[in-house]
């Protein structure tokens, strides 16, 4: 993916290094929150409540140990993704009743529909190998999160 | 090795819920089963990480092959989600 594209799409501040809450619930808000934070996020509660709704069609726990919750929502004005990974595990109603450790949560305009499945797609795509898997679970700095999605994602 | 051409019915594509029933169906048959789009690689179709990465929308054609005993009997179940619109599987 181009340089300014992922700069924008998945900033430094997008990462957190840090575990998120042990419930789904309180994770999908901590991730809500560093979109949040960046101001790129002009309804919160609106936000929150279609990432709730498209879990509630079928959880985003994609096996492998990854979540991508994610949803389109006028409260976004760009396509925004957080990154966050749990060292613990978290229950995500994983397809393959596994825990979740590398949550990505993906928020894009109403109007993105396509852009929305090519970063979802794209983002699988990416984290279907083992070493990019690895990298992001073991990376000490947000830099190294970035750069392991900058180089993954096509 | 039975196979055959699909069109992706939904309005969500391979994705969401079809998606959901689509791999809980592959997960259920003891045998290899894999789809792609019908140019490109093919994936697990009992891995919803796999399938998420395929990106197939509404209208696309997706290729199935499956390998094994009652393969004709998995490729008719997975043709009948994909086939199936919204709110009626």
């Amino acid at each position: 993916m181009l340089e300014d594209d992922i700069d924008r799409l998945f900033p430094r501040a997008h990462i957190a290094l840090s575990d998120p809450p042990a419930s789904k619930r309180a994770a999908i808000e901590f991730l809500l929150d560093l979109l949040a934070a960046n101001d790129r996020v002009s309804d919160r509660g609106a936000a929150f409540d279609a990432l709730c709704e498209r879990e509630n069609v079928a959880p985003t726990g994609v096996g492998m140990g990854i979540g991508i919750p994610h949803a389109k929502t006028a409260a976004v004005a760009e396509p925004s993704v957080a990154f966050a990974r749990s060292r613990a595990g978290l229950d995500f109603d994983a397809v393959d009743d596994e825990p979740v450790r590398l949550l990505f949560l993906i928020l894009v305009p109403e109007v993105g529909a396509e852009e929305h499945l090519h970063i979802l797609s794209s983002l699988s795509r990416a984290l279907m190998h083992e070493d990019v898997r690895e990298t992001l679970f073991g990376a000490d700095d947000a830099e190294t999160v970035q750069n392991a999605v900058r180089e993954a994602m096509d | 090795m039975p196979e055959r051409v699909v069109t992706v019915v939904p309005e969500d594509g391979l994705h969401a819920r079809p998606a959901s029933n689509f791999v809980e169906a592959a997960s259920e048959y003891d045998i290899e089963i894999q789809v792609g789009h019908v140019d490109g690689d093919l994936v697990n179709a009992a891995s919803m990480l796999a399938i998420t990465g395929l990106g197939v929308t509404a209208g696309e054609d997706v290729r199935l092959v499956a390998e094994g005993q009652e393969a004709e009997a998995a490729l008719d179940e997975l043709e009948r989600i994909l086939s199936t619109p919204e709110g009626e599987g």
